[in-house]
């Protein structure tokens, strides 16, 4: 997205979304470190409960326990959580984002643990109150906001993602990718309407795949980004990262 | 018997259950196919085709929009929102539907939830579970006689094999499934971090690349190429394995 990267001032709300293993996280990650290379301010998303943003933004690994939860109380009647003292949405993701490469602060709603959904669930509700009042904090009325949203459509339809006025929809040249692209846009259009939906061809060889692409999802593609060796050879570091990791005792858990 | 099949996103759950499935039933069982993905896929792999996968998908989200009404048992969802795949698979979609009613056991059904309900009796039944280790939480010793987790050779598989594993570990028998392994180096990356776990490796395929591109079943593309082979003796594998009381 040149144009639009290219342009630090215009803060962008974006989603992105698509099939496991279409390359989100990657473009998602990606795009957030360029826009605050150009002097954006850029807060990443993490909605996902399993890893990848943070590995594709190269902030290394995700905490144990979710920030959030520093953002989070019980209820009196011990029944579910809601903010901490003082807390609201902007303050809680000027708290408890963490530093990401060239300025990106990254938010996450928490990862899965050995332990169970038990683990993350307060600070799962604050990553959703977090999100829906970003969408009018004045604190980050410049700031670009990029959610990473997990596989597939129900995020979307459930509404994970007020602040989007883009989805971007990746979709590799696969039957199933594109499938997923449908599901996907036919969800966010009765979401947003007004918002814009975009299709990113992802891993095509050339435009024979781009042309694929366009076939089966049934709409142009906005942008196509090609196959990249370099990509893939960062997805084997992860995979050494992940097992220095765990001969490290684990910070991943 | 009762086989589940868990990974991360895209590293081909759904082309090992479906092409296991589709072996399964030409070997003589009586396949029951549960895609319990919540962005279900299991009827490309099954060679039902992408547009046709969409119709039956359809007919499961018309629940929500009360086109289609409730259905009251597993049997009746089994029944209701299935349809036939080739060599006699009965395929079912048994995921939650996008805009459910919080009250209805058939729209928010959880797919271990229906598995540990269903009779297998003289059926087998291959699960393709949701991406990532959610609903291999909920599966206790008895659910499934056997959990095929499913890797890349990278990293972000590896840690959502790693962790399923550990989950699963001691409740149910684990086979872990390499695919797309290219050469000894991804094998070797996968037993770094898996450990001494004995990986059943299934070769990066070109047969099942183009299996994917097109929407097409790989074992109706070439059921002699070297991926399709190895998911083959896969089945086999597993339907040797021992069926619990």
């Amino acid at each position: 997205m040149p144009d639009a990267a290219g342009d630090a001032l215009v803060p962008l709300r974006i989603a992105v979304a698509g099939k496991g293993g279409s390359g989100k996280s990657v473009l998602s990650g990606t795009m957030a470190r360029l826009i605050a290379r150009r002097g954006g301010r850029v807060l990443a998303l993490d909605s996902d409960l399993l890893p990848g943003l943070s590995m594709s933004l190269g902030s290394g690994p995700d905490p144990a326990e979710a920030p959030l939860w520093g953002a989070t109380q019980k209820k009196p009647d011990g029944r579910g959580y809601m903010w901490g003292e003082g807390m609201h949405a902007a303050l809680a993701a000027q708290r408890f984002a963490l530093d990401a490469p060239d300025g990106v602060r990254l938010l996450l709603r928490g990862k899965q643990r050995p332990e169970g959904f038990g683990a993350v669930i307060g600070a799962s509700q604050t990553f959703w109150e977090v999100v829906h009042g970003l969408v009018d904090a004045p604190e980050f009325r410049d700031w670009t906001l990029i959610g990473d949203l997990p596989a597939g459509q129900y995020q979307v339809a459930d509404d994970w993602a007020p602040y989007a006025r883009i989805y971007l929809v990746v979709v590799q040249p696969t039957m199933q990718s594109a499938l997923t692209g449908r599901r996907i846009l036919r969800v966010a259009r009765m979401r947003a309407p007004e918002a814009r939906h975009l299709v990113i061809a992802n891993r095509v060889r050339d435009e024979d795949d781009v042309r694929h692409v366009e076939k089966l999802v049934g709409e142009p593609a906005f942008a196509s980004l090609p196959v990249d060796e370099d990509v893939a050879a960062a997805a084997t570091i992860f995979a050494e990262t992940v097992k220095r990791l765990r001969d490290a005792g684990g910070a991943f858990v | 018997m009762k086989i589940a099949v868990a990974g991360k996103g895209g590293v081909g759950k759904t082309t090992v259950s479906g092409t296991v499935a589709r072996a399964l039933a030409r070997s003589g069982h009586t396949v029951l196919a549960l895609d319990g993905d919540l962005n279900p896929m299991l009827g490309v792999s099954l060679g039902v085709g992408g547009e046709q996968t969409e119709l039956i998908v359809a007919a499961r989200q018309a629940v929500a929009a009360g086109e289609e009404e409730h259905a009251p048992t597993i049997e009746e969802i089994v029944k209701r929102f299935g349809a036939d795949a080739p060599d006699g698979v009965r395929m079912v979609i048994a995921s939650r539907v996008e805009f459910m009613d919080p009250g209805c056991m058939c729209c928010g059904v959880n797919p271990v939830n229906l598995v540990r309900q269903l009779e297998h009796g003289e059926r087998t039944v291959v699960c393709d579970l949701e991406a990532g280790i959610g609903t291999i939480e909920r599966i206790e010793t008895g659910v499934v006689d056997v959990l095929l987790v499913v890797a890349n050779p990278t990293g972000k598989s590896l840690e959502v094999a790693r962790r399923a594993i550990e989950i699963a570990d001691g409740i149910t028998e684990i086979v872990v499934v390499a695919n797309r392994v290219a050469g000894d180096s991804d094998l070797e990356l996968m037993r770094e971090v898996l450990g001494d776990r004995e990986l059943f490796v299934i070769p990066e395929d070109a047969v099942i690349a183009a299996a994917d591109r097109e929407g097409l079943a790989p074992i109706d593309l070439d059921p002699d190429s070297p991926g399709v082979a190895a998911l083959v003796r896969l089945a086999e594998r597993v339907a040797g394995a021992p069926v619990a009381a």
